[in-house]
């Protein structure tokens, strides 16, 4: 009977541990294993020890497409304040506001593709909406290739993460806004608060487990960028590697060069900064609850 | 009664005999039979003398597409083609049809595969469940990477010598490893210069006077930019640089011994420096010159934007659907000559995968789909050109061409038959590509000087080779 009973548990957590240990933990092992090997996803893998570490260690790019993520960054702060601050104006009981919301909302599920495609349109050197503009308004005389300069490269690209990041952690911060109760608003009211106070000194203390929330997921997704970087500059990864990112680097030596050794040793780089990253989060989540 | 049975099962025996399959005897022709059916009296003996009228259908005659002797019986393999669906598929289905019936017993399972094909490609490798028949660009070098890799059947070392005749020698022989083919050559794309007449008459230039050769461009550029105040669509074939250099700027890019890379020489260096000039002139559109994907090009071409861009005909279908306005103005040229003095072949081919359990019957189908006959067919769908000079006989390819995407057709057999692979083998050309990629980058938009640059890249190059 006491048998029966200590097996069920077992029982519960097989079907997951079997899927967790099939589409995750053998993918590791096997991440590992080929970082140490000279493989081409075609032939056998044929173990050489450190050397693709050795050959990321003087690998120019590798260090630009570290540069390059930790760049891109950069981009959290941007799309958090930025969604903060759209939660708070769609946070109104006014007429059609649920259109503004859903408007908003749009970029964030919107096709990557798709959202590529207009964007290289909007930043085309000849007939691109921008240069029109810019052209029509009389600030630029000849076309700027922004798709083509190296220092616009990142930017650009950031700029389409934020856009399409926007909508979809508004909905995060919009949800924490209405947990928030009103009644904290009235008593910041009757201390003397005007609106920014308020927000300052009740909607962002509010929305703290919401901000590390967002900030965990999209550090890790800003660290992580790939397709935006694709889709607008290609395969190349923009002019002289200049949006080259980690796992930008990733597929392009698995898959472009053939090395997916070497891919490997990049992944088990990005799993080191990305565990870094998650455990540095979750210690500031931990130390905000405490202090709750 | 016990007579008429036994006559019977001799009977029933003998038809049976003639309905098996013809394991290895790929002559059957196709349908229809060429004369009136004969009737023949069969004398049974050991027995009183039976008249029985049968039905038989002449022997037919050797069928002209079944060249491959010894196809196994009963194979069933597997072709995989490149972005040729939902466009050509009543094409691939019948010439598969016509296949299975030229050589009886034999099934084909058809996928068509597009953005993806190469990736998919390698992972079928990779998983052991790659077609045995594949549809591979010899343009970009796939065939190479895998007949590399020793994962092609080598057409040389198996194909009769007639069949390998049959092709044009520069097209059989492209992409040789080893001093040996590992594809047969399929539809065959004939670069050309498409013009839009739009921007290009402002010129004030006859599209007759188009460059004949690449050191003229960088003129034109200046012209059009000048008059029009847009940017040339020039595109370099990143993916293989060395093929540019090798074609446009005659640059011998490796020692004969194959033991160094030679592509700073001063030749490559004034082929580079062309690049660089327009560049920093302004006169080029950057992103296209420097994209991997062809549609980057055609895009800007198509929107209108650019005077030239350089393609293949058959893509024009592609401007007259995106931009229906355009199609009236389109004019083609002919592309400017390299210092090299050859034309660098844009070609399809057929390889088979050396694991393959149906050697013989992969080859067929490989062989079927790029011969004459099919490629004559597939030639009156779609502008493209066949790989093999008997096609060219037929009448279609004589005809006056009435539309814009046709106007190379007369001029198509000319062009082909002198198309060559000048490439030498290049070990390792995924890491050599990319390393005068760096280079040729640093010099376009870094300021690096072209000689610097090249030099770097010949030693990093070299460094690959010890």
């Amino acid at each position: 009977m006491n048998k029966k009973l200590s097996l069920t548990p077992y029982m519960f957590i097989t079907p997951a541990m079997l899927v967790i240990g099939v589409f995750v933990l053998f993918p590791i092992v096997a991440v590992v294993y080929y970082s140490f090997t000279d493989y081409d996803i075609i032939t056998k893998p044929v173990w050489v020890g450190l050397q693709n570490y050795q050959y990321l260690l003087h690998d120019d790019v590798f260090w630009q497409a570290l540069k390059n993520s930790f760049i891109y960054l950069l981009a959290t702060p941007i799309v958090i304040v930025l969604s903060i601050i759209l939660a708070i104006m769609v946070n109104r009981k006014l007429p059609g506001i649920n259109l503004f919301r859903g408007l908003y909302y749009i970029p964030a599920i919107s096709g990557s593709i798709a959202v590529g495609i207009i964007w290289r349109w909007l930043f085309d050197a000849q007939g691109g909406l921008l240069n029109g503009v810019l052209i029509w308004v009389g600030l630029i005389k000849e076309p700027v290739q922004w798709l083509a300069e190296p220092g616009f490269t990142l930017p650009i690209a950031m700029l389409l993460t934020i856009w399409m990041g926007v909508g979809y952690y508004m909905m995060v911060f919009l949800a924490g806004l209405q947990n928030i109760s009103e009644e904290l608003y009235d008593a910041a009211q009757i201390d003397g608060c005007n609106s920014f106070q308020k927000h300052l000194h009740v909607s962002l203390p509010g929305l703290r487990p919401q901000i590390v929330v967002v900030t965990v997921i999209s550090s890790l997704a800003a660290i992580e960028v790939y397709n935006e970087i694709f889709v607008l500059f290609g395969q190349l990864g923009g002019i002289m590697n200049s949006g080259v990112t980690m796992v930008f680097l990733l597929w392009r030596e698995a898959f472009r060069l053939q090395h997916a050794g070497r891919a490997a040793a990049v992944a088990m780089v990005l799993l080191v900064i990305t565990l870094a990253f998650s455990i540095f989060n979750l210690r500031l989540l931990e130390r905000g609850s405490e202090a709750e | 009664m016990r007579t008429k049975l036994f006559s019977l099962m001799i009977l029933a025996s003998m038809i049976l005999a003639a309905c098996a399959p013809a394991a290895v005897q790929p002559t059957a022709a196709p349908v229809l039979p060429t004369s009136a059916p004969v009737v023949q009296t069969v004398v049974v003996q050991q027995t009183q003398i039976v008249k029985e009228q049968v039905v038989v259908t002449p022997t037919p005659g050797p069928n002209p597409e079944a060249v491959i002797p010894g196809v196994e019986p009963n194979a069933e393999i597997s072709l995989w083609t490149f972005y040729l669906s939902p466009w050509f598929d009543d094409y691939i289905k019948s010439t598969i049809t016509r296949f299975e019936q030229t050589y009886p017993g034999v099934k084909v399972n058809w996928e068509d595969h597009q953005a993806t094909f190469l990736q998919d490609y390698r992972n079928a490798m990779a998983a052991g469940t790659a077609p045995d028949v594949a549809n591979l660009s010899d343009t970009e070098g796939w065939v190479r990477e895998f007949a590399a890799k020793g994962l092609l059947l080598s057409m040389t070392d198996n194909l009769p010598k007639e069949v390998i005749d049959s092709y044009y020698p520069g097209l059989f022989n492209l992409q040789l490893v080893g001093g040996k083919s590992y594809q047969v050559p399929w539809y065959q794309a004939v670069a050309i210069e498409l013009i839009n007449k739009q921007v290009y008459d402002k010129t004030e230039l006859k599209v007759s006077d188009f460059p004949k050769n690449y050191d003229e461009l960088p003129a034109l550029c200046a012209t059009i930019k000048q008059k029009t105040g847009t940017l040339c669509d020039i595109r370099l074939t990143v993916t293989d640089l060395l093929r540019d250099m090798a074609y446009q700027g005659g640059v011998k890019v490796m020692s004969d011994d194959g033991k160094s890379f030679t592509f700073d020489s001063p030749e490559a260096v004034t082929w580079l420096q062309m690049y660089v000039d327009m560049v920093k002139k302004g006169l080029v559109d950057r992103t296209a010159l420097v994209t991997t994907d062809d549609r980057v090009g055609l895009e800007l071409f198509t929107s209108g934007h650019a005077a030239f861009y350089q393609t293949g005909p058959q893509l024009i279908r592609d401007v007259r659907a995106n931009n229906p306005g355009l199609y009236g103005y389109l004019d083609i040229a002919m592309l400017p000559v390299g210092k090299s003095g050859a034309t660098a072949p844009t070609s399809m081919a057929m390889s088979v995968k050396a694991d393959t359990k149906f050697p013989k019957a992969s080859l067929a189908l490989a062989v079927f789909f790029t011969n004459a006959q099919s490629q004559l067919e597939f030639s009156k769908l779609a502008t493209i050109f066949p790989s093999t000079p008997a096609s060219y006989a037929d009448p279609f390819f004589a005809s006056t061409p009435v539309a814009i995407e046709e106007m190379v057709r007369p001029m198509a057999k000319d062009l082909i038959s002198v198309q060559a692979d000048i490439m030498p083998e290049i070990p390792q050309p995924a890491d050599v590509n990319e390393i005068v990629l760096q280079a040729v980058q640093s010099a376009l938009f870094n300021n690096v000087p072209a000689q610097q640059a090249l030099t770097d890249a010949v030693q990093k190059a070299n460094a690959l080779l010890q």
